[in-house]
Formats: structure tokens, sequence, C-alpha cells
């Protein structure tokens, strides 16, 4: 080999060659991880919102309306319990608490399990408020019609919902890219975890973690590039076709949004 | 429904009280096959509020829908009693993140689990009726108020409902849309579907429908053929009401 480099810059290229495909390994973990758990827990948050809005009559037997509130008591607890704690402990609690109790977890699985708890809570309660944020009268039609609360839920308020928290739920995405670093505390081998180990050979701090802020960067602003086409995507076409107008039945005009359509 | 004569809906001493408001004071009346009934009344008489009753979305304190002779809350499915009683609502509630073609298929396909082409096609047989097929891939948010309506009134439809009920659906309209929706609701009164209006049309109410009510604080004041309630109505409030709104 030949002799160590002496500039930033030379330690930053050597830290590269050296130590590349180890800080790729990492970015996989930490993809996987953070994309994994995010899915999950926006699933997990979709599926508490259903939970709690089911509507219960006020003339139902105490029989129907005790097991609901029971389930909104415990849901109540769940998203209070992670979201009132530090995700570095819970991976401690859980992970370690799996192991007093004899169920040795790999540490891949218990990492996308704790992600996917924690943001479960936070996502509950941003679904919520989409929820919030869905005219209510949507909701009526849908039960006007003869839909359940869950078919309701499902293709009426909850794809209005999601598209009004968008913003919020790239937030998640991009928090878990970071914060899944703490998860190096049970030693799963992330980005942080594996730039940890490359630093402590050479002991250049600052050059490797040079490097992973990078890396940290460049994979937030991709994941909040393509959370924005995904948005515009959902938005749909500004434009639509009217089949037939008066004078020609084959005729197709497109009419933009905001043009000779009146608005309310 | 051996009995011709046999009330195809029989609302019975219904009662609505939010907190120590009491909204609805014990309402009962039936509605036949092929019945146009308008419910009219001032602001707060609790017309809204009995329709809103009639499909649920507001629970009952006390009393009894009959569908059929058989109890809505207790002897009905919920969604199988929906689909044949129907609502268009003061504000459309067009399902915003559908097409006008969706809006009127989803629930077909969902509730009635019908086959989608045979959906689509019943779709664009109302969506026709109201001439609205033309714009069956827009968005609601790029409609009129008018259309929007007439898109609402083809979802109801579309659930090829028994009774259609209807809460104020001109009143958010411009004033040079109502005609549009008016005409829509005329042929349909004409073409013998059961329909319960509530509504501010007083030419409506006198013209198309066969039978009036007039709500007063929660009560019927006065119910009969429109020719009695418009030009013979025996009740003082009622004639009160009437020159109220008609500004005669």
């Amino acid at each position: 080999m030949n002799a160590l480099p002496t500039s930033f810059f030379g330690w930053v290229g050597f830290i590269l060659e050296k130590y590349g495909t180890l800080f790729l390994s990492g970015v996989g973990i930490t993809l996987l991880v953070a994309i994994t758990g995010t899915v999950i827990g926006f699933a997990i948050g979709l599926l508490v919102a259903i939970l709690r809005t089911i509507p219960v009559a006020p003339r139902a037997p105490w029989y129907r309306r005790l097991p609901l509130r029971a389930l909104s008591a415990l849901l109540n607890v769940y998203i209070e319990v992670f979201r009132g704690t530090p995700m570095i402990v819970q991976a401690m609690v859980i992970y370690y608490g799996c192991m007093y109790m004899g169920l040795r977890m790999p540490v891949l699985v218990a990492a996308v399990l704790i992600v996917s708890i924690n943001t479960g809570a936070y996502m509950a309660e941003i679904v919520r408020g989409g929820i919030i944020s869905v005219d209510k009268g949507q909701k009526e039609a849908a039960c006007a019609i003869g839909m359940t609360h869950w078919q309701s839920m499902v293709h009426v308020v909850l794809p209005q919902a999601v598209r009004n928290i968008m913003p919020s739920i790239g937030n998640e995405f991009v928090v878990n890219i970071k914060d899944s670093s703490v998860l190096n505390v049970i030693s799963v081998n992330e980005l942080f975890f594996m730039s940890k180990s490359a630093a402590g050979t050479y002991l250049r701090y600052f050059e490797v973690f040079f490097i992973t802020a990078c890396i940290y960067l460049a994979l937030t602003f991709t994941i909040t590039r393509l959370l924005r086409v995904l948005e515009r995507k959902m938005d749909g076409n500004t434009n639509y076709i009217i089949y037939g107008s008066q004078s020609d039945s084959k005729a197709a005009i497109v009419v933009p949004k905001e043009g000779g359509v009146p608005n309310d | 429904m051996t009995d011709e004569s046999a009330p195809i809906l029989r609302v019975s001493g219904l009662q609505k009280r939010f907190g120590e408001h009491e909204v609805l004071r014990g309402i009962s009346f039936d509605v036949h096959q092929g019945d146009v009934v308008s419910i009219i009344g001032a602001s707060g008489s609790g017309k809204s509020t009995l329709l809103r009753c009639i499909n649920f979305l507001e629970q009952p304190t006390d009393g009894a829908i009959l569908f059929h002779g058989r109890n809505a809350e207790t002897e009905w499915n919920r969604a199988q009693y929906h689909a044949k009683v129907g609502m268009v609502f003061q504000s459309f509630n067009l399902f915003a993140n559908m097409s006008v073609l969706k809006n009127c298929v989803s629930g077909q396909v969902r509730v009635l689990r019908r086959d989608r082409r045979e959906a689509e096609e019943k779709a664009l047989f109302y969506l026709d009726k109201v001439g609205m097929a033309p714009y069956r891939d827009a968005r609601p948010a790029q409609l009129s108020g008018g259309q929007k309506q007439r898109v609402a009134i083809a979802r109801a439809l579309a659930m090829d409902p028994e009774v259609l009920l209807f809460d104020e659906p001109t009143s958010a309209l411009d004033p040079e849309m109502v005609g549009e929706v008016l005409s829509v609701m005329r042929e349909l009164a004409a073409s013998g579907l059961t329909m319960l209006v509530v509504t501010h049309e007083m030419a409506f109410a006198r013209d198309v429908s066969r039978r009036v009510i007039f709500m007063d604080e929660g009560v019927i004041a006065e119910e009969g053929a429109p020719e009695e309630i418009f030009v013979r109505p025996n009740q003082p409030r009622t004639r009160e009401f009437l020159s109220r709104v008609l500004g005669a």
C-alpha cells in the first residue's frame, strides 16, 4: 500500500476507495429499514385511523360500545407511549426486553419492527389530521349510498386524506432515513454504524462523517424529490375530454382546468 | 307488498334531540309508491334533520322508520336500506377523489356488487339522462354547482333506489343553475320515482309535488295536497310562512 494521505480530500478519496463497499452496504441497510419501516408504519397509521373512527350509535347496547371503547383506549396508549419516548430507548427496551424473555430476534427484524411501531404511532396522528381535513359530507355521501365504514374509509375518505398528508408522510420518511442511525445501539449495521467502524480504523472521524453526511443528504434529497413526483401524479390530470359536443357527436374538446368551465 | 295501499315508507313518532334542544317532536307520515312529497318550512323547523334521520345520518332519539313495513333500524341490513333509500345533498358531496363516471360506478360495484361493465353502462345511462354524460371523465372540482348536483342525482339513481331523498338540492346553487336541477327533478317526478324533497322552491312544491308537508318547530303543522296548502291553508302559521316566502 501507498503512504497514508495528508490532505482532507486525500483522506476522503482514500476512505471512499477503501470503505466504499462498506458505505454502500450501510446505505442498503438504512434504506431497507427506513423504507419498510415507513411503509409498515403508514399501514399501521391507516389501520389505527380506521379503527378509531368506527361510529358508535348512541342507542347501541353496552356490549357493542364497550369493546370499541376499550380498543380506542388501547390505541391511545400505544400512540402516547411510542410518541412519548425516544426511539433509541424503544430500541433498547424492545430488543433487550425480547432477549430477556428468551426471544432472540435477528437485529434487522428488530430494526424494522422498532421503526415500524414508532412510525405507526406518528402516522396514526398524521392520518387523523388528514381525515379531519376531508369534508364530512364525503363520509356522509358514502354512507348514504350504502357503503360500510370500512368501504367509505378505504375508497372515499382515506384517498383524499392521504393526498392531503403527503407532505407529512414525506417528513416521516426523511426522519426515518436519518433516525434509523440510532439503531446502531443494537448493532444494526446501517450507514451510521458502518461509518463508525470505518472511522475507527484510521481515527479519521471528520473525513468519514463528512462522507456520511453527504450520503444522508443525497438519500433524503432523492426521497423528497420522488415524493413530489408522486404527489403530482396523485393530483391527476388537470384536463379532461368532453365527449360529443352539441354540434358534432364525435368531437372531443380538451378543456383546461382554469378555462371555460365555471368554477364554484 | 300485496296490499297496494301499504306505504313504502312510514315515519312514526320520530323524535330527535340534540342535548336539551328538541329538533323533532314526534313526526309521523306515510309515503306511498310514486309519491312526490315536498317538505317546506322555515329554517330551523327540523326539515333537514328529519331527512337525515330517515337515512340515519342522524340517529333518531325515539320513534321508528318503517320501510316496506319493516323497521329500518333493526330489521333492515343498513347497506341494503341505504341502497334503496338514496339521498341527494345540498352540498352535492360528490366523491372528490373520483371522476364523474366513477362517482356513479363505485357504489354500484362496492355495495350492490354489480359487474363493473354493467355498472358503467348504468352510470352512463343516468348521466345521459341528467345531461352529464359528456363530462364523464371530469373531476368534481372542475364542474359548476348545477353540474355537480346533476351528477349527484345520477349517482343516486344508478343505485336503483325505491325512494330518493332530496335535502335542499338547489339551495347551494347560483340562481341561474337552479333551473337545470329542478327540470331534472321534474322529469324524475313524472317518471314515477318516489321522492321526498326538502325545499325552499315553492314553485316546485306547488307544481310538481303531490303532497306538501309544512313543518314548524319540530312538528308537522299542516299537510295536504299542494292546492290545499298553497291556496287554502288551514293553519295561521302556514299562512304566515307562505305570505313571507311568497312575498304576497
